[in-house]
């Protein structure tokens, strides 16, 4: 049993969930908005990857910016249009809203790229260097890398532009924001879309790593879920946390002696129940 | 319940002055075109497609007590839900007045659609699958024409023993759906006697694709073989996993997934090496008693879909169950279900697919599997010998390698 | 960070302001209601033998019944999830766990220890009600989205100890005895729905339920004004999972069929809140009102053949568009307080959106 490998390999998984975290907690942190069709989302962002690589030949991470760019069009537009309408209502009608979205997104790309399989397999992507006995592959070490970059763009929008500033301020009070004139309408369609594009860059790296199908995208809205909740809502910090936590989990729940990888699922929520119950914030949140 | 039992008499077939054209036969079937299974349900959908246009276009019906019958064959999407499986079986029977169904994709929508059949005492043909917690309830209805779950892996066993040096490590990673459980099962009670020694053996829940952990934990106990009984995503996820970890066995062997052509289309070369047991290859030699033969199959498959690949086996699979019925209804010179119920347990024919029998509890175990291999980007059969079109390359080349 | 819900002032006060026009409208609901409910139980029994052989027309069909079962079915469902996601303002995400448990107690106790469906529906009232109360404590302590994705947890996590266990059938699940009759199970759901819209009828009226709805409002209030929220909430939660359990139960016997995907299927968890959102939450017909609407809608746009892409884009869309131009749910407009017409959906837009 090879316990380095196995840590390693959870800490580099942990970065696609840092990706698929931090869009779902700038949304839910600021616009109190639970996404149903993040999955979704994330599979455009995967599509767009797959797209670029087979028909333009584009590397999948050379192409980040182009999913970066495109999805947050898209998330802009989809916030400005269609979510910014109920946005004032009780919370759980955003779930509503996104799920009619969820619907329309994952059929919509049902419709245009049919059921088939589909993945980006790089002429690199069985590279790996040795460290000691533990194998680490480059691709699963850039994906990490890629993932902490982004949250350190994010975190530079969030703390120390003055968009960021205006997000931040709509998510702690959102009349006085208004009233310090900051445009609610456009904010929030920054933010979604920003969520967009994390989405986006989550969709690129799964790409590489896994099969991608219109469908495939559902497991990953609920373990946006999971990895925002365990680290603490809102912060940059808490939701890299959470997801470097919970690809441990995943990945050492999977040599859990005794029960075994078929146990995996309930231990890894096990887990985030215990840690809510120990500290109903998560690991980094803010006090309630 | 009411059947509608195909009226005879009606105008006669154009050209042939001696058969009349009776009503059609309807059938009703749910399958995924929406959901997770909807590639695994598009493919039996074409399977079934392909059968339908056979009997309505150059058969000009099924003969009935020397009626012809043309076959309606109404779809409906279950949306990869086992519950709307049932109901919309339901529906096909009681609205749409289906006098027959064929069965969904995957295992616990067959077993909700299985309950729809006996309890409305209409006989289920499904050439998907199922496993074998169907097969021993006792249910009347319901017939599989594909071989049962147990054998699946069976064959690539069988075969392995044969190579030299003989893979004698094994490590198996299993998802823990009913369908892949019966194969790992059946791995664990076959694998020793045939002097193979498991050395890992994990299962994943269904539908997981971060299994880098796993095919670690494989790695570390250097098998000889990898055998994975799961699902096309999780073949995917596995050999990409297998690659980046550098796990080298001299085999590799997935139940679903490399049969399709979106496996080497995702992987690329990184697919080569990989072999899967198969319901059904176009290199195997079966002589039909009647329907295509496998050529002219393989023809019409990519006459009807404009492709230029060959028919998986979901899709020979979805073919097979409308034949099994349509011979049924034909032994049974009647739309009646009891009779034709009856003409299922009795049936006994070759096809392309292979021979359609049904033992007591309404699985085909007269068909063998056999076994596939992707050689530079295309599928080969390479046993059992006799079906064989190419040798096997074994050992796999490590990945460094390729 | 906003993260508070809104106040829902106009079903509190439910009972004290009502417009002449919305008496009115409630008096014509009430017989429209009676009327309906008579239908449904007396219709179906026009397709039994007995009246068929005597001439009478069978109105309704074994299709017909399998969706008003499922509709009765979500009825409770969505009915039980109010009360702790509506009425105490804990949005439950996980409630189908008390689905699956009443299903598979059912399941265990008649094809393993040999129990009458009686019986084991019985002991699908309660072990769910006994998880649930068990469980709660610790997680009740949770708020908001936390209790949410917790309690979604346990959900996900029993379906998966309950799929690797070979006692309850493991993941080849368990097949119950065929029953073929679907009038009885179309009786049994329907029951278990007038009984799950009398429950809520009951708690609004008391004290139990006003409790809750203080709960809502602002929890520490409310224990500062001596309502025990713990006690209160456990109480609701086992309630909810109770009812929830029941529908589960039921489910079994009738599906025939039990295992993880059939009995903890996410999907139910979804579909109920939706329709208690479409309907109207922590009102007493909201949850009918949307199971009625959502699932005709699922089964409406379900597609046939090639179309079935479509279709559900289609759903999507009217589901979306639904959200935006009716966000209060269908009750607001039968209740009297509000007209549909262009001012409501003018004045909901500008106190909705942004």
């Amino acid at each position: 049993m090879n316990w380095g490998e196995q840590i390693v390999l959870g800490l580099l998984l942990g970065g696609v969930y840092v990706a698929v975290g931090l869009g779902f907690s700038l949304v839910w942190g600021v616009l109190n908005i639970v996404n149903l069709a993040y999955g979704a989302m994330v599979m455009v962002g995967g599509y767009l990857t797959w797209l670029l690589f087979v028909h333009g030949g584009i590397d999948p991470f050379v192409g980040l910016p182009i999913d970066v760019v495109v999805l947050f069009g898209i998330g802009y537009a989809l916030q400005y249009v269609v979510i910014n309408r109920v946005v004032r209502a009780p919370f759980l009608y955003t779930f509503l809203i996104t799920f009619g979205l969820d619907l329309i997104i994952v059929n919509a790309l049902l419709l245009v790229f049919k059921p088939d399989f589909r993945s980006v397999t790089t002429w690199y992507s069985g590279a790996a260097f040795a460290v000691g006995p533990v194998l680490v592959p480059y691709i699963r070490l850039w994906s990490l890398l890629a993932a902490w970059a982004l949250a350190a763009v994010m975190w530079w929008i969030l703390n120390r532009t003055r968009t960021g500033d205006a997000i931040q301020a709509v998510g702690a009070d959102r009349d006085a924001a208004q009233l310090v004139g900051i445009s609610l309408r456009r904010t929030y369609a920054l933010t979604f879309g920003l969520g967009a594009a994390c989405a986006g860059v989550a969709g690129a790296l799964i790409a590489t790593f896994q099969a991608i199908t219109p469908t495939a995208g559902e497991p990953y809205t609920l373990q946006a879920f999971v990895v925002v909740i365990l680290g603490g809502l809102g912060r940059v910090s808490a939701t890299v946390v959470g997801g470097m936590m919970f690809g441990l989990v995943e990945v050492l729940a999977q040599s859990a002696p005794h029960l075994g990888a078929g146990y995996q699922n309930a231990i890894a929520f096990g887990v985030l129940v215990l840690v809510l119950l120990l500290r109903p914030q998560g690991l980094l949140g803010r006090t309630l | 319940m009411t059947i509608a039992v195909a009226a005879c008499g009606g105008g006669a077939t154009g050209g042939s002055g001696s058969t009349q054209t009776g009503s059609d036969i309807v059938i009703g079937e749910a399958l995924a075109a929406t959901g997770q299974d909807a590639k695994e349900g598009g493919l039996t959908k074409q399977g079934v497609q392909i059968w339908v246009d056979w009997v309505n276009n150059v058969q000009h019906g099924i003969t009935v007590n020397g009626v012809k019958h043309k076959v309606q064959v109404l779809f409906e999407d279950d949306g990869s839900k086992p519950d709307q499986s049932a109901t919309l079986d339901q529906k096909l029977l009681t609205e749409d007045k289906a006098q027959f169904l064929l069965g969904p994709y995957g295992s616990s929508a067959t077993a909700t659609a299985a309950v729809i059949a006996e309890k409305n005492q209409v006989p289920m043909v499904e050439g998907e699958g199922a496993s074998a917690a169907i097969f021993n309830k006792g249910y009347q209805w319901t017939f599989g024409t594909i071989s049962p779950a147990s054998l699946y892996l069976k064959g690539v066993l069988d075969m392995a023993d044969g190579l030299s040096p003989k893979p004698s490590k094994v490590a198996v990673l299993s998802a823990d759906d009913s369908f892949s459980l019966d194969v790992t099962r059946a791995v664990e009670q076959y694998a020793p006697t045939k002097g193979f020694q498991i050395v890992f053996d994990q299962k994943y829940p269904n539908g997981t694709t971060n299994l880098s952990g796993l095919v670690s934990q494989a790695k570390s106990t250097n098998p000889d073989m990898v055998l994975n009984s799961g699902h096309l995503a999780e073949a995917v996820a596995i050999n990409k996993a297998a690659k980046q970890l550098d796990l080298n066995a001299k085999l590799f062997a997935f139940t679903v997934g490399p049969s399709t052509p979106d496996f080497v289309s995702s992987l690329g070369n990184d697919a080569n090496y990989v072999i899967s047991p198969s319901q059904w290859t176009p290199a195997v030699k079966y002589k039909p008693q009647f329907f295509y033969s496998v050529q002219e199959y393989v023809a019409a498959y990519r006459r009807l879909f404009h492709a230029q690949d060959e028919p998986d086996y979901h899709v020979a699979g979805g073919t097979s169950a409308g034949l099994a019925l349509e011979r049924a209804i034909e032994n049974a010179g009647s739309t009646d279900p009891d009779k034709v119920r009856t003409a299922l347990t009795r049936l006994n024919v070759t096809t392309f697919f292979g021979t359609l029998a049904f033992n007591g509890q309404g699985q085909n175990d007269k068909k063998p599997m056999v076994v596939e291999q992707i050689q530079n980007g295309k599928h080969v059969t390479i046993y059992p010998l006799d079906v064989a079109n190419a040798k096997i390359q074994y050992p796999a080349a490590p990945w460094s390698q390729r | 960070m906003a993260v508070e819900t809104e106040p829902d002032e106009g079903h509190v006060a439910a009972v004290a302001v009502r417009t002449p026009a919305g008496a009115r409208r409630e008096r014509v609901l009430v017989v429209a209601l009676t009327v309906a409910l008579a239908a449904l139980v007396v219709v179906p029994l026009l397709s039994t033998d007995q009246a068929q052989s005597a001439g009478l027309p069978e109105v309704v069909d074994r299709y017909a019944f399998r969706v008003a079962t499922i509709v009765a079915m979500f009825v409770v469902i969505s009915a039980a999830w109010n009360l702790i996601g509506g009425l105490a303002g804990y949005p439950a995400f996980g409630n189908v766990v008390y689905f699956g448990i009443g299903a598979y107690a059912v399941a265990v106790l008649v094809t393993r220890y040999h129990w009458s469906f009686a019986g084991g529906l019985v002991g699908a009232v309660i072990v769910p009600a006994a998880f649930a109360g068990l469980i709660g404590i610790p997680l009740l302590r949770l708020r908001g989205h936390y209790f949410a994705v917790a309690s979604l947890g346990v959900a996900v996590a029993v379906g998966e100890v309950i799929n690797n266990l070979d006692y309850f059938g493991g993941a080849s699940g368990i097949f119950m005895p065929i029953v073929r009759s679907d009038l009885l199970f179309y009786y049994l759901m329907l029951g278990a729905a007038l009984l799950a819209v009398a429950i809520t009828w009951v708690v609004l009226r008391s004290r139990f339920g006003y409790g809750l709805i203080a709960i809502r409002e602002d929890e520490s209030a409310a224990a500062v004004m001596g309502v025990n929220t713990t006690l209160y909430k456990i109480a609701a939660y086992a309630l909810s999972a109770a009812l929830t359990g029941l529908a589960g139960g039921i489910y079994a016997q009738w599906n025939v069929f039990v295992n993880q995907d059939v009995a903890f299927n996410i999907d139910v968890s979804i579909d109920s809140i939706l329709m208690a959102l479409l309907g109207g939450i922590g009102t007493i017909w909201g949850p009918v009102l949307g199971a009625v609407v959502l699932e005709f809608l699922i089964q409406t746009f379900a597609g046939r053949g090639d179309l079935a892409v479509v279709t559900q884009i289609g759903l999507g869309l009217l589901l979306t568009v639904a959200v935006i131009f009716l966000p209060r749910g269908v009750v607001d407009f039968f209740g009297g307080r509000s007209s549909l017409g262009l001012t409501y959906v003018k004045r909901t837009l500008r106190e909705s959106g942004v």
